[in-house]
């Protein structure tokens, strides 16, 4: 499995708990102890009450996506036999925002606000990324 | 009534040629752009005694290639939304008294250094770009892609609207000699562009070239005894939404700008109707349309229909970006869009003069929104 060509995370101590949670099928969201507020990345400080207290609270994920963009031009190699492929920017219901990709059935134009589902995309034995599936359950 | 501040004025601008330049440095296309800016307001560099600098790498290699020993130095990042900063602190520093003549300086070598923005190097969004690489997600240009998307999906704001800002400005770049890219295209041939991040083709996208860029600003009083018809800051304001900026924001910026676009108007008796040009930052073209809709020339939601029949065009009611702007002058950060705003109001425009320009609004949307309506009168009170 070394011929996965295309960007890693960098994975620091700080966001190493995101990452394993991706590994076991949980999305882990630093949150603040004192206000409750989900952050990501995980960061010192709350942003909301500005709280050291922080702990790593497990999320369902349910999401909706917010606007999406086609890339054309590919910026790394990795991504060269993609083109054009989308990225979209969704909002977690727990209140964070991410970058990702949607997975399986995916039309062309997905209306803006469609719900969404995680999808733990294994890309290599040690790094999951989490990506998204429209969720039909939930129009 | 607190008693007014004093005003400031521009009295000498300074704009290298644009394009590629690899014989020069960021401190040799700064120290160009400043000569010529000293050489037209009839001053030596020992009158600099504020220094203001963007993009140009340190403040005082800058400064020593020059001999310039200032009262007040200040260095900031080469960010676009600096240009209005820079000018907006040039004016406080003035009127703090803590300098005479400062000179707001601004040098890229971007195009020759082989800048890129996008991919690895890239740190858009409050530097934390490479969390999305993973995804394929960087570039500026992908951001506004994003936010321009939806738009389109809230307000049904369609691409054949968004094209008339490009060709506007290419067309007011066919006019301007020192524009990069000069041939004009029509609808056919702005549809017929690559996409680079769709909705966004290559025509949306602004020029990465080397070029420097000054402006000399003093008080009002010491401006009227120096050789160029000053240009008055009318008024200025500045605001900021970095909560949650590593993302589009939901508003297209609309509530940020609406409240600078406020204080700018609270300082003036002009009002929107007498600006006789427009400056408009113009990173991809969708920042135009926000930014239209945001500084309320027209509502939310409606600068697709506004910008149609070519409004935006020289020969229409609201001529803007007069230079080509950044997708067809030069990406020079905001910095060439304000002294064109200074050169329009001078009347040395030549073509693309527009007539008994006396009035223009320089407005700038990212996460720091700025805004400064440039005159040529003085305000008498």
């Amino acid at each position: 499995m070394n011929d996965y060509a295309k960007p890693l995370p960098q994975i620091d101590p700080r966001q190493a708990p995101f990452w394993q949670g991706l590994r076991e099928r949980q999305i882990l969201l630093p949150t603040c102890s004192d206000c409750a507020k989900a952050r990501f990345p995980a960061t010192r400080f709350c942003g909301h009450c500005w709280s050291e207290a922080m702990q790593w609270v497990p999320v369902a994920g349910g999401a909706t996506l917010q606007a999406y963009a086609t890339f054309h031009k590919a910026y790394w190699a990795g991504f060269a036999a993609d083109v054009p492929y989308q990225v979209i920017q969704v909002r977690l219901d727990a209140g964070v925002s991410l970058f990702s990709n949607g997975v399986g059935p995916w039309p062309p134009q997905v209306p803006l606000g469609a719900r969404l589902k995680p999808y733990f995309d294994d890309v290599t034995p040690s790094v999951t990324l989490l990506k998204f599936s429209l969720d039909e359950a939930q129009p | 009534m607190p008693t007014p501040l004093p005003q400031a004025a521009v009295v000498g601008v300074g704009t290298t040629r644009y394009g590629v330049l690899s014989a020069y440095d960021a401190y040799d296309l700064g120290q160009w752009a400043l000569k010529q800016a000293l050489d037209e307001a009839g001053l030596a560099p020992a009158d600099i005694d504020g220094l203001i600098l963007s993009r140009v790498p340190d403040y005082q290699r800058f400064a020593e290639l020059g001999r310039l020993d200032p009262h007040y130095t200040l260095t900031t990042p080469g960010h676009g939304r600096f240009a209005g900063i820079c000018i907006q602190t040039a004016v406080a520093v003035l009127q703090a008294g803590l300098a005479r003549t400062v000179a707001v300086v601004y040098g890229n070598n971007g195009r020759s250094a082989g800048d890129r923005y996008g991919g690895d190097t890239d740190s858009y969004g409050s530097g934390g770009a490479g969390m999305w690489f993973p995804y394929g997600m960087t570039s500026p240009g992908a951001f506004h892609a994003l936010m321009f998307q939806r738009h389109q999906a809230r307000y049904g704001t369609r691409v054949e609207q968004l094209a008339h800002i490009p060709m506007a400005f290419r067309y007011h770049a066919s006019l301007n000699p020192a524009a990069v890219m000069r041939q004009t295209f029509d609808l056919d041939g702005y549809l017929a562009a690559r996409y680079i991040c769709e909705p966004l083709r290559l025509l949306d996208y602004c020029l990465i070239n080397d070029g420097g860029v000054a402006l000399i600003l003093t008080l009002a009083d010491r401006a009227a005894d120096l050789p160029q018809k000053p240009v008055y800051i009318d008024a200025m304001a500045q605001r900021a939404q970095f909560s949650d900026s590593s993302f589009p924001p939901d508003d297209f910026w609309h509530g940020a700008m609406a409240s600078a676009a406020q204080a700018t108007f609270a300082q003036t008796d002009l009002r929107r109707e007498d600006m006789d040009a427009l400056m408009v930052y113009d990173n991809f073209s969708p920042t135009v349309l926000f930014s239209l809709e945001g500084f309320g020339y027209c509502q939310a939601g409606e600068g697709g229909a506004f910008i149609e029949g070519g409004r935006l065009r020289l020969d229409g009611d609201l001529p803007t970006n007069t230079s080509g702007g950044h997708l067809s002058e030069s990406y020079m950060q905001g910095w060439a869009l304000n002294v064109e705003a200074v050169r329009q109001i001078r009347g040395q425009c030549e073509q693309r003069q527009v007539a008994g320009a006396q009035h223009v609004h320089y407005m700038a949307a990212a996460p720091v929104i700025t805004s400064l309506i440039y005159s040529g009168q003085r305000r008498t009170s």
